[in-house]
């Protein structure tokens, strides 16, 4: 059950306004926007986005695909740098600097730090099919923007973050800013230096694991009971588990309303589902919001396509590596440059995890080719 | 007037050999010159215990005056005071109990690191380790125990471990599986307090290879030298030739033995040859089935064979 209290309208309830263009009804007019109204401005702005390809193109790696959508967020702080941050943006990315976003509850700026690495090109064309869902959900959200700020019914990690919010908003604004030259650079995920100068290897993503904040509390029992594909065994452990089909995917909701997604297989899609599974809690009637998602694990893995001698691997890098054949047969090895964790075996196959962004296992795997390559079984 | 602890310097020296250092021998009291021999001091104090006791002596009187032997490598300040049972009628007070009731505690601060130390002493007689690895074993141990970075760890499991990792320097490794069944730690916990120990104290230890094993398996399994040595070629020659990726080296070895010795008199089965090693017996079968093919290679050239190669079993 919605136990908070239905939070009423706070007096700062930002504008609406959606892109930065054409200009919006009137900010009171918070009602679902239609699809197609939706569509359009998204189109617009590809289309703008487009145009400024190649701006900053070693930027990429820190933009995500969804930002366009949170694009609109960062817009609707303020109608009028909205306008103006457009021709901004063209000229320098760092435009966005006078966007007062302080005053933004988490959702949005923790939203906007913790973009994962851009996906793949197709993620993109997925991220605009997302957009259409997605848009249903920022509604009920637009209206918490300004309530969070004073609605006291919010679980205490949420108002927590507001002034650790609010001061890395302000020690950090390139990062709002940087994703604010977003779709520009969706195109190829890889930073431009590192596209396996020494082999066309590039670790598939195969698990990613992320949590959000529902930020209300919720009563498990009516979501297993009126859900579909949850199960739910207090005895056992202490949260439902659902499950959706679409990006085949598995969250835990516990009871404080924070949300474990795992399965994905792109950091785009762990994002549609953990909305997926948000809206699926919200339509059973709780005031689910959709605060702090954020990436905690990333599992890739590849294929050297030669057999690796391990004891020379164990015995030249001692202290990274553990290799234990009566524990496990493959070669543990941590990393500490980007602290990866990879899982070495002897047919060649590498298992890199521990990542929390795309960039960290690329970086990886490129660091350990080289060694790899110098012990192949002859 | 305080007694001087002579630690750093002799108080006497050998006339003939002023720097040698002089030895020890604490069971007759003498310190001798270990260039000439020549006996330099006398009657120096015993610090060995007064008395032998051993465990399953239920002799209410203890007739030792000064306590245990010194162990002052492990525990630290194993001096203590112990009160006896009273005798006499002041040392009992008004309802008839003894006042200064029980010993007390001897050293609480290392009660957890003795209470281990008389664990892994256990341990090790099980499976008859010697002196040396019991005190590689407390040496770790107590290590460990006073980096206090494992400290919510069973004390069991990190003595298990220290156990297993003492044996892996000294060059005798067990495996983890013979470590369990001397244990009442699961392997599961052997091998994470394995890894963080490994960890703490910032060693290594050498990969684990065939031969280690041989000897043992072999005795164990009552089988004559020329197996045993048959059974360490065929080991090591899988290995080289790599016929075994990826195997555990206890599995190959398992399935080493059980080649020579189906190839010898003294056959033995899968299933005794995995009980002995703690492997099951479908794992031998797995690595025997990628040694056979090449088993002519493998054998040793001057072994006499009493099933010859090509009737070895094929599974």
């Amino acid at each position: 059950m919605a136990s908070a209290p239905r939070p009423e309208r706070a007096p700062r309830l930002p504008a609406l306004c959606l892109t930065r263009y054409p200009p919006l009804p009137s900010p009171t007019t918070v009602g679902f926007l239609s699809m197609e109204e939706e569509e359009t401005y998204l189109e617009l702005y590809l289309n703008q986005c487009a145009a400024q390809d190649g701006l900053a193109p070693l930027r990429s790696p820190l933009f995500s695909p969804v930002v366009p959508y949170d694009m609109y967020m960062l817009n609707a702080s303020n109608p009028e740098t909205a306008f103006n941050s457009n021709p901004e943006v063209k000229e320098t990315p760092g435009g966005f600097s006078s966007v007062d976003l302080s005053f933004l509850p988490d959702e949005l700026t923790q939203e906007d730090k913790e973009q994962p690495v851009i996906g793949s090109k197709h993620e993109t064309e997925e991220n605009s099919e997302s957009q259409s869902q997605q848009s249903r959900l920022p509604s009920p959200n637009k209206h918490d923007i300004g309530l969070g700020l004073n609605s006291p019914s919010l679980s205490n990690p949420h108002s927590q973050q507001h002034p650790s919010d609010t001061d890395s908003v302000q020690a950090s604004p390139e990062k709002p800013d940087s994703n604010s030259l977003p779709l520009a650079s969706i195109t190829p995920m890889t930073p431009v230096t590192s596209v396996s100068e020494c082999c066309g290897i590039v670790p598939q993503l195969q698990n990613i694991v992320s949590t959000v904040n529902l930020a209300c509390k919720l009563d498990l029992k009516k979501i297993a009971l009126h859900a579909k594909n949850a199960e739910y065994n207090p005895k056992r452990f202490a949260a439902v588990i659902m499950r959706i089909r679409e990006p085949r995917t598995t969250a835990l909701i516990f009871s404080s309303g924070k949300m474990v997604c795992t399965g994905a297989r792109s950091e785009e899609q762990s994002r549609l589902a953990a909305r997926k599974y948000a809206r699926v809690v919200q339509k059973l009637g709780f005031p689910a919001r959709f605060l702090d998602f954020k990436i905690q694990n990333m599992v890739g893995s590849c294929d050297v396509k030669f057999p690796i001698r391990l004891e020379g691997l164990v015995l030249t890098h001692q202290q990274f590596s553990s290799y234990e054949p009566e524990l496990f047969p493959g070669l543990i090895y941590r990393m500490v440059k980007p602290r990866i964790v990879l899982l070495i075996f002897v047919s060649g196959k590498v298992v890199l995890t521990g990542a929390k962004e795309r960039s960290e296992i690329c970086e990886a795997f490129e660091n350990i080719y080289p060694i790899l390559k110098g012990l192949k079984k002859a | 007037m305080c007694i001087q602890i002579l630690d750093a310097l002799p108080r006497v020296t050998c006339p003939n050999h002023p720097d040698a250092i002089l030895v020890e021998d604490y069971r007759a009291g003498d310190m001798i010159c270990p260039e000439c021999g020549l006996v330099v001091g006398d009657r120096v104090i015993d610090v060995g215990s007064e008395w032998r006791t051993f465990s399953n002596d239920k002799a209410t009187k203890d007739p030792s005056r000064v306590g245990d032997s010194q162990n002052p490598l492990l525990s630290d300040g194993d001096l203590s005071t112990m009160i006896g049972k009273g005798t006499g009628a002041a040392s009992f007070d008004e309802f008839g109990n003894s006042k200064y009731q029980n010993r007390r505690t001897m050293s609480s601060s290392d009660r957890a690191m003795m209470n281990a130390f008389k664990e892994i002493t256990t341990m090790a007689d099980r499976i008859n380790l010697p002196r040396n690895i019991v005190d590689r074993t407390n040496n770790l141990f107590k290590q460990v125990y006073e980096q206090k970075s494992l400290k919510g760890r069973a004390n069991d499991a990190i003595a298990s471990a220290c156990l297993y990792i003492a044996c892996r320097q000294e060059g005798v490794p067990r495996t983890f599986k013979e470590i369990c069944a001397v244990s009442r730690i699961s392997k599961k916990e052997i091998g994470r307090c394995f890894k963080l120990i490994l960890k703490a104290l910032e060693t290594s230890v050498d990969l684990i290879t065939t031969g280690d094993f041989m000897s043992r398996f072999c005795s164990n399994l009552c089988l004559p030298k020329q197996v045993q040595m048959a059974a360490t070629h065929i080991a090591r020659k899988a290995v080289e030739l790599d016929l075994v990726p990826g195997r555990s080296p206890i599995s190959v070895a398992a399935a080493a033995i059980y080649m020579a010795s189906q190839a010898s008199a003294e056959k033995r089965t899968q299933k005794e040859i995995g009980d002995i090693a703690g492997v099951a017996d479908v794992t031998i079968r797995q690595s025997y089935r990628l040694i056979y093919p090449r088993a002519p290679d493998l054998f040793p050239t001057d072994f006499k064979f009493d099933t010859p190669v090509d009737k070895l079993p094929q599974l």
